[in-house]
């Protein structure tokens, strides 16, 4: 379970979140919608013990890790498989490397045993043509779905964890990523918290769903209660979404 | 009144953030001698990075280098000539070139090819979220990304200033032999002579404390890059200028140390 108790997180003088506080199961598929730059990917660090708190706890699995060390945040990180946006791909490594990387540096699996997986894992996400060539000569849809295989890669997590998995993408690879999300969540049988200021991604993945505005959150709650919600700032962010599916 | 009181505080928060920054880089520099010994170590990562700050380098080196020797030769030809003394061209060009500019010239053609490109890929895998990966998956940035160029540095750039001490030497002679037409052999013993250990110690330390610093520098802008492509700009101008800054004080710090206890008098 994660819990936000009050968080507040400035980078520099900008406030990034004012009090945010809520409570996940890592069974729920959960989206965060706001704004760019309205500190949704903070949320994912702050998860992950990337940085810091200003104020607040965050209570992951009964362990407050705010105050945790760099070494004893590692078991926490373990719990999460992670996509960040665009990927985060090794530059200098090929695919096969970067999807190897973390069985090689961590488990240090035997070399057979760390291809074999590489190949299953790139069938998987459908890249297994990809397995020689280096990040900048991917696709964007390609790319996301590299960084996907590269997550799973870490073996069994309590929760997936993406940082706008379709940004910059065509209809056509959204479509085929947000079909990937949705096959490995129901496939692993684990939740996935999804970042992202596209309702329409939220919507066709998730059933809770929390939007930030200003540092706070404004929306919190189900399919239901998005679609009958009356606060003005989140009808304006969703009037797209009533006009792709026809609410 | 006001007016003061806003400047004063906006100089009091200018002063807690360099002093946080300074205390930041310490950490970072400390960091990369201590975790050296906490396993593991990344010997595919230094070697990787040893043959882009070494091997890599050692044309620009030896093309800069070629000139500076040419051009201090022919001055002080030019200089002592005039005084009768043109056959110490080559016992001054020694003491120059393997105490001083060697080691500087060198560091300095380090600075601008190795220590801005290590800045602007650490730079670009922190905008690319590529350290947060790393730190996700347990690995620690510093021992995978830092120490390897670290050591890179200190290993490499003493090898340069050697190639580039040779080549700046070579290129003196070539000045002194083929255009103020003085003996080759002459110019050689002469320098010969000038290899005492205080002269080569002086200059050969010197490369080791500038790896050093200019890898922890560039490593250290590198790692607190922030903002996109703006940021990243910023953050390897920041790296070279800082790096040449410390690098020359550093020379004058470390030539007044070494006369001192090499016994040199003034």
């Amino acid at each position: 379970m994660i819990i936000f108790d009050d968080v507040w997180f400035s980078y520099g003088n900008r406030e990034v979140l004012k009090g945010i506080s809520f409570i996940a199961n890592f069974d729920e598929r959960i989206a965060v919608l706001g704004e760019s730059g309205g500190g949704k990917t903070t949320i994912l660090k702050l998860i992950l013990g990337l940085i810091t708190p200003d104020k607040g706890r965050i209570i992951i699995d009964g362990v407050d890790i705010t105050k945790l060390s760099e070494e004893e945040l590692i078991p926490i990180r373990r719990k999460f498989s992670i996509v960040f946006q665009e990927g985060a791909l090794f530059d200098s490594l090929p695919v096969k490397e970067n999807v190897a990387f973390f069985m090689r540096e961590i488990l240090k699996l035997p070399q057979e045993r760390i291809y074999e997986r590489v190949r299953e894992l790139l069938s998987l996400v459908g890249v297994q043509d990809a397995e020689e060539l280096m990040p900048e000569e991917l696709s964007g849809g390609m790319h996301r779905r590299v960084a996907i295989a590269r997550a799973l890669a870490v073996g069994k997590t309590k929760m997936f964890l993406y940082d706008e998995p379709t940004a910059g993408l065509d209809p056509i690879n959204s479509e085929r990523i947000m079909t990937l999300i949705k096959e490995l969540a129901d496939r692993e049988n684990i939740g996935f918290m999804i970042i992202t200021h596209v309702v329409y991604v939220a919507w066709q993945l998730c059933n809770r769903f929390i939007f930030i505005k200003d540092g706070r959150i404004i929306f919190d709650g189900n399919r239901q209660q998005l679609t009958l919600t009356e606060n003005p700032a989140v009808r304006e962010f969703i009037k797209e979404l009533f006009f792709r599916i026809n609410i | 009144m006001i007016r003061y009181l806003c400047f004063a505080m906006k100089s009091m928060t200018k002063l807690k953030t360099l002093v946080s920054d300074l205390q930041d880089f310490y950490i970072l520099c400390i960091n990369s001698i201590v975790r050296v010994f906490k396993k593991p170590l990344y010997i595919d990562d230094i070697v990787e990075q040893m043959e882009y700050a070494g091997s890599s380098s050692v044309f620009i080196v030896s093309l800069v280098c070629l000139f500076v020797g040419m051009a201090l030769s022919l001055q002080l030809s030019a200089e002592l000539s005039g005084l009768g003394l043109k056959m110490y061209t080559g016992k001054i060009v020694g003491i120059a070139v393997i105490r001083e500019i060697g080691p500087l010239v060198t560091a300095l053609v380090f600075i601008g090819r190795v220590g801005a490109g290590q800045a602007a890929e650490i730079g670009s895998m922190i905008l690319g979220h590529q350290i947060d990966t790393l730190r996700v998956y347990g690995i620690d940035p510093i021992k995978k990304v830092v120490i390897p160029r670290v050591i890179a540095s200190i290993l490499m750039l003493p090898c340069l200033t050697i190639i580039g001490d040779l080549v700046c030497l070579f290129g003196g002679y070539y000045i002194a032999v083929f255009v103020s037409n003085q003996s080759g052999s002459f110019y050689w013993s002469s320098i010969i002579q000038e290899l005492t250990f205080e002269n080569v110690f002086s200059g050969s330390i010197k490369p080791f404390i500038f790896g050093y610093l200019i890898s922890c520098i560039s490593c250290y802008y590198g790692l607190t890059t922030r903002g996109g492509a703006k940021g990243l700009r910023t953050s390897t101008t920041k790296a070279v200028v800082t790096s040449i800054v410390v690098v020359i004080a550093m020379d004058f710090v470390l030539t007044k140390l070494l006369l001192y206890f090499l016994g040199f008098s003034l």
